[in-house]
């Protein structure tokens, strides 16, 4: 069980303080900020997510720059207090709207309701939204949302594609909406992180799909969802690596090394025709997440190289290819490569008529930084750039730079090809359909070439 | 705060507190609460707001749960401190607990367990009872936890009261909520008993598996914790359970994914098919790798229990090593562990992937990963014979690099690969010692000092090498001293030329010397003594072939990776340490516990790898026997000129006892006569020999029984006298003596008074009090070999000197008879003849001499030969010591 929950800012302000067993002497949270802040054990730079000071031992997670910490003296699983720790964010995010600082604070009195429900004496009872209404009375004071980035992974949604009502995902679960009645809407997002690693000659080294099916429900009346699956779905690798490549547009079976499953979820039909049935609670939550390291077609190729050009200077040429449809547009590209560091000055050249192009050297940490706004399917883009150095060399100017790494978000595209092949609600609330919002998006989450 | 924050904390002019007071007794709802709101939100800022108890309390009798709750909430915190005013609020929790409504009968329960006033404990108990049987299932499950609440204070009171039965009924719920928090309750309540009062029976153990499939998420956590306390009865059960627990591994929360995995791990050392084993290693690789797919935080503690994980059950991952190569977003935290475990997945099959890997993150920005994987390529070398040559040539080329910290941890662990394969990569020596110049990290500088001194016959220049280090000994860590004084040794056993007998000399003086660092000293003297006993003995010791070391990546105790495997998904396996080493229950918040000393979760790295790299030279593993050792000399001995007593065995200061050392001249003077000294007497007199000035002693056992364990130390005097050595006196049988001659050295311990030619000695033994006795200082055995003069230089010395330097004495009773013997006899003493003249009827002789450091000393002699009469004249540039220079020419003439 855990003693204590807080939250704290980044500059260390108690914004939630609740003590659930008065074992934890007075100002752990100040023992436990000084601490991170200054961390200095075991050559780490960073403080690791949890930790023991004087036998109190300090778990603590980062949530849209909060956070979110618990403390214990017993033996406890500490998985345990880290899914917590993230459920506690969820279900006041859920309540709140948009959780950062401000509706914290603005809504203390909620927030204190929320955590005496979901944890007593340190032991947690419930972290489902949907069990909670029923204990719980406070309205959210719901802040502006037009000025705050939302929280999430859904938040990737409110940017880019015209068909997404970004304000949605930010919307509190409970609070209705300022017209009055609640729109009936149901989201299902298929959210695909890859990490892929090419070698200096372009082979991929390792790949994996990390993927969450997540759902957010507006629906009243709890009606009961079906979602439905590739039906050639299988689950478990054989042991060993892959053999054979395929490519992203062929068909072939969808193959994932594991998945798991909300509580929710009953996988009575799933081994015969790849069929989810869940009522789901409100609030947002992950379906199921799965994981895959099958091969699969990367959606960027990266050339980079780096060249001397003479005794103090070297040129970096980085092109990156889009490898996916013409039809589909990834977005806020980034593209970063450690320079020596001993480089001086770099003069960038784009290609020419570039448009929502940005280049920077950050002299700092001596890196890279290639910014482009969007990339169609099908298309290159190059970038060059000068380096000038204090010092020779020696020759080992690949070793000392790179690798390069790329960020980007791809809407309405996913690798792995797993597919809700449809979203059906049980039982109609209403009279009209209810809005259904089948979404899918693709995010670097490791995404490196080495030179 | 910023300015959109909540109304609640604004202030008034009035003064808060009489306005708050004021609105808590408004007679409008709305403005209770709002008021209650305000009271809440400067309590959560720090605000005392305590004084308003009796007017919150009031609000109490609320139908509004909102703001039932609110007043609750400001109760729990203020009770403690208001016991008296709390007791008023007893009424309405008891009428609260009786209330139709489920909510508000759970809350008044749950409340009045978290106010820790004995009073309303005594009120408590009746509510919980009907609270435990209540319909609704969040009324008893919310009195199961309050079971756990009271027994945390007053525990005898839950046993009389029968709470507990009450609470092992809760196991039996239809209601999976209430099972669950009975079984946390009941754990706790066991966790804090020594009784036994929570057991598992299988009967307990198969509902408890029922429930887990209709429980919360968390409650499944509560009861695979609690069930891996069970033992099965045999493998058949064991196997049972696992198929039980087996779907939790695909659980979307990783707490319960990793309760299950321990839960079947447990089991698994009971089962015996080895198919069975197989399987179930095999069921649980996909959701283990999974949690790496989770927020960093959980990868964390997923990694640390994999690192365990593996030690014990190699197979599992053992085709999972790509899932462990870093990513470059990762933190810091999860790759340093992806490291650990990449090294104990590689093998024969991956390393040339893994190696690749390495060789990437050895040229990342962040220094500690860069090291960490540095080492990693070293302790691949060392785990894997087959792919150490693979692994050198990684590490040769990251040296290529020069970046100063990669080559620092290159040579660390090449250091190491050279004690794992001795004699077989030395050829790549050259290549480190072309970065000797860049080492400034005492690691790194120590291990590059073993590896000169180990293969010193193969290094040409090992001699020049180790020079380089010697001149900044001094300066240098201790971890460097150790290495560069067994490393000059080794240096000199192997080569014992000039060079090295020089070295050797400049060392052992430091490390004796110049040190407070008692390892050094005493390592110092074990080789010393090593040395001049017994030069081959010492090589047997020194160059004995060293036990190859292994692979330290399964570097866990198998009694803790026991312990620790039992614990799998509990903060122990995070930390890597046993539960008691970390848990310290403390009750009561006021209680500040003093476990002060222990270690920090955190840094478990340490303790994880204690083997990790050579944080203990390799060296130091010469274990040599207590009884060898010095017997620790009280004082700060140093050693002179060691190379007489370590190479010219024929002058060696260790004299065998029974041989007269002073062969020839006066008997020494007694110091210490037998009537002062309890029967032991001591003669004694500082004496020169072959250029060095030795305390010569006798020592006589005049009393009944023997003597031994003789130490001697001398006070600080003018000349720093001070000994090189322990006093080598064996025991002394009653009515024998014993002779030694004790090497000296100067400029040790100098005392900062007034010139003085007394010598303070204290000596012990085992049997007697310490003795303590005088001598005087007869400077003429200071008088240096090479003191004789050109007379031309003497000349030129005499006039360069001004006459304020030159001082003279008359010795009005002393007679020079012979001038051939004279000068004979001050030859003896290092005083050498120069010249001599006639001054009308007086002789005129003239001589010269040197003091240590090299300080000249001319000395005139005027007299008529035969008579009584001599004029001392003496010139030198330090004309302080005169009197102690007369007091020896006058000595040495009356002889």
């Amino acid at each position: 069980m855990i003693s204590q929950f807080f939250v704290l800012s980044q500059r260390g302000d108690n914004i939630v303080f609740r003590d659930y067993r008065g074992e934890v002497p007075k100002g752990s949270a100040e023992i436990f900020f000084r601490k991170v802040k200054f961390w200095e054990d075991g050559g780490l730079e960073e403080a690791p997510p949890v930790f023991n000071v004087d036998g109190v031992n300090y778990f603590h997670v980062k949530v849209v720059g909060l956070l979110f910490v618990a403390t214990t003296r017993v033996n406890i699983s500490p998985s345990f207090v880290f899914e917590l720790l993230q459920r506690i964010a969820r279900v006041i995010k859920d309540y709140l709207g948009i959780l950062n600082e401000d509706s914290l604070r603005k809504n203390f009195v909620l927030v204190y309701e929320l955590l005496d429900e979901v944890i007593d004496f340190g032991y947690v009872q419930t972290t489902s939204t949907e069990l909670l209404k029923s204990y719980v009375f406070n309205e959210p004071l719901v802040i502006d949302a037009a000025r705050l980035s939302p929280l999430g992974p859904a938040a990737i949604f409110s940017q880019g594609t015209k068909r997404m009502p970004g304000i949605a995902v930010t919307k509190s679960v409970v609070a209705t909406e300022p017209g009055g009645r609640r729109r009936e809407e149901i989201f299902v997002d298929i959210i695909e992180k890859i990490s892929l690693t090419f070698s200096s000659s372009g082979y991929i080294l390792t790949s994996e799909i990390d993927g969450t099916i997540q759902m957010k429900s507006y629906l009243t009346g709890n009606p009961e969802i079906r979602l439905a699956l590739n039906e050639d779905l299988s689950i478990g690798r054989s042991q060993g690596p892959v053999s054979g490549y395929r490519s992203s547009s062929g068909s072939g079976a969808v193959i994932l090394d594991d998945c798991n499953f909300h509580e929710s979820v009953r996988l009575d039909s799933f081994d015969t025709n790849r069929t989810l049935s869940l009522i789901p609670p409100d609030g947002e939550f992950p379906v199921m997440n799965y994981r895959m390291t099958q091969a699969f077609k990367p959606p960027f190729r990266i050339n980079a190289l780096i060249e001397e050009t003479g005794s103090l200077k070297a040129e970096v040429f980085l092109k990156v290819s889009a490898e996916f449809a013409s039809s589909i547009t990834a977005n806020t590209i980034k593209v970063q490569m450690p320079l020596p560091k001993y480089t001086t000055r770099v003069s960038f050249e784009l290609e020419p008529g570039a448009t929502g192009q940005t280049t920077d050297f950050k002299e700092t940490n001596k890196r890279l930084e290639w910014s482009l706004k969007k990339i169609t399917g099908g298309s290159e883009h190059t970038l060059r750039a000068k380096l000038t150095f204090s010092q020779e060399s020696h020759g080992n100017i690949t070793k000392e730079s790179g690798p390069v790494s790329m960020t980007f978000t791809i809407p309405m595209y996913n690798v792995s090809q797993l597919q809700v092949k449809y979203l059906q609600i049980g039982k109609k609330s209403g009279t009209h359909d209810p809005y259904r919002w089948v979404r899918y998006v693709t995010q670097a989450n490791s995404y490196v070439a080495r030179i | 705060m910023s300015r959109n924050d909540s109304k609640y904390f604004s202030t008034t002019k009035k003064g808060e507190i009489p306005e708050l007071k004021e609105e808590l007794n408004s007679q409008y709802k709305d403005k209770r609460k709002d008021a209650v709101k305000k009271v809440i939100a400067a309590m959560t800022v720090g605000k005392d707001v305590s004084s308003l108890f009796t007017d919150v309390v009031n609000c109490m009798q609320t139908e509004n749960l909102e703001l039932k709750k609110l007043v609750y909430l400001y109760l729990i915190n203020y009770a403690k401190s208001q016991p008296d005013l709390a007791i008023l609020a007893v009424n309405t929790f008891v009428k609260d607990s009786q209330d139709p409504n489920p909510l508000i009968r759970a809350l008044a329960v749950r409340t009045m367990g978290c106010i820790r006033v004995d009073k309303i404990t005594e009120y408590l108990c009746d509510p919980l009872q009907r609270c435990l049987k209540d319909d609704d299932p969040y009324v008893r499950k919310t009195a199961a936890i309050c079971v756990a609440k009271l027994y945390d204070i007053n525990a005898e009171l839950v046993e009389d009261r029968g709470f507990l039965e009450s609470l092992k009924d809760l196991i039996s719920d239809n209601n999976p909520m209430v099972v669950a928090n009975a079984v946390a309750a009941l754990a706790e309540i066991q966790d804090n008993s020594s009784r036994p009062i929570f057991e598992i029976t299988s009967h307990t153990l198969s509902k408890l598996l029922t429930a887990l499939n209709e429980c919360t998420e968390w409650g499944q956590v509560f009861i695979l914790d609690a069930l891996s306390r069970y033992k099965a009865s045999d493998a058949r059960e064991a196997e049972n359970i696992v198929e039980r627990v087996t779907p939790r591994l695909q659980h979307a929360n990783c707490a319960v994914v990793l309760s299950a995995v321990k839960m079947i791990l447990q089991q698994m050392e009971l089962i015996t098919s080895t198919d069975v084993v197989r399987n179930l290693c095999k069921k649980m690789a996909p959701p283990l790798v999974t949690l790496l797919s989770a927020e960093p935080e959980i990868q964390y503690v997923a990694l640390r229990n994999i690192n365990l994980i593996v030690q014990r059950r190699p197979t599992i991952l053992a085709h999972e090593i790509k899932v462990f190569f870093c990513k470059y977003n990762d933190p810091i935290y999860v790759k340093m562990e992806k490291l650990e475990i990449m090294i104990k997945l590689a093998s024969d099959r991956n390393i040339d992937q893994v190696l690749l890997e390495f060789k990437e993150y050895a040229t990342e920005v962040d220094v500690d990963f860069v090291r960490k994987a540095v080492r990693a390529i070293g302790r691949c070398a060392i785990k894997l014979e087959r792919a150490a040559e693979r692994c050198i040539s990684v590490l040769l080329e990251l040296i290529k690099i020069k970046v100063n910290y990669v080559v620092q941890e290159a040579i660390i662990v090449i250091k190491d690969i050279f004690r794992r394969y001795p004699n077989t990569y030395e050829s790549i020596i050259a290549t480190l010692c072309e970065s000797l110049d860049t080492l400034d990290e005492p690691e790194a500088k120590a291990s590059m000092i073993w590896i000169i001194g180990e293969y010193a016959e193969r290094i040409d220049n090992a001699d020049e090498l180790l020079e380089s280090f010697l001149e900044s000994f001094p300066e240098e860590p201790a971890l460097v001293q150790l290495q560069l004084l067994t490393a000059t040794v080794k240096l000199f056993l192997k080569k014992p030329t000039e060079g090295p007998q020089q070295m050797i000399q400049v060392v052992l003086n430091n490390a004796t010397m110049e040190t407070d660092n008692p390892d050094l000293r005493d390592r110092a003297y074990i080789y010393w003594r090593l040395l001049s006993t017994d030069p081959e003995a010492a090589k047997d010791v020194v160059l004995a072939e060293k036990p190859v070391i292994t692979d330290d990546s399964n570097n866990l105790e198998p009694s803790l990776l026991d312990e620790l495997l039992v614990n799998i998904a509990t903060l122990s396996s995070v930390y890597h340490k046993p539960p008691d080493a970390f848990v310290t229950r403390a009750h009561s918040s006021a209680q500040k516990t003093e476990d002060d000393d222990y270690p920090e979760g955190s840094e478990s790295e340490s303790s994880a790898n204690p083997a990790n790299g050579p944080a203990s030279p390799p060296t130091s593993s010469y274990t040599i026997p207590a009884s060898v050792a010095p017997a620790s000399p009280p004082f700060a001995a140093p050693v002179p000129d060691l190379l007489g007593d370590l190479m010219g065995m024929d002058n060696s200061s260790l004299v065998p006892i029974d041989q007269p050392t002073t062969p020839s001249g006066p008997p020494l003077p007694i110091l210490l006569p037998a009537s002062t000294g309890q029967g032991l007497q001591i003669s004694a007199q500082l004496t020169r020999r072959d250029g060095q000035v030795f305390y010569s002693m006798l020592f006589e056992n005049n009393s009944q029984v023997p003597l031994d364990g003789f130490m001697i130390q001398f006070n600080k005097n003018t000349f720093g006298l001070a000994a090189a050595g322990p006093l080598q006196i064996p025991q002394l049988q009653p009515g024998t003596s014993a002779r030694t001659l004790l090497p000296m050295v100067m400029f040790q311990n100098m005392s900062q008074g007034p010139p003085s030619s007394v010598l303070q000695v204290a000596l012990k033994n085992n049997q007697q009090p310490v003795w303590y006795f005088n001598d005087k200082i007869l400077f003429h055995v200071f008088f240096t070999e090479d003191g004789r003069m050109e007379r031309a230089t003497f000349l030129e010395t005499w006039r360069s000197l001004p006459d304020s330097n030159e001082v003279s004495k008359d010795f009005p009773s002393i007679v020079i008879g012979g001038v051939d013997a004279t000068v004979e006899l001050l030859a003896t003493s290092n005083i050498f003849f120069i010249a001599k003249r006639k001054n009308a009827n007086q002789d005129v002789f003239y001589f010269s001499a040197k003091m240590p450091r090299g300080i000249p000393l001319l000395i005139e002699l005027t007299t008529v030969v035969g008579n009584p009469g001599v004029k001392c004249a003496i010139k030198t540039p330090s004309p302080e010591m005169s009197q102690f220079l007369f007091e020896a020419i006058e000595t040495l003439l009356r002889s």
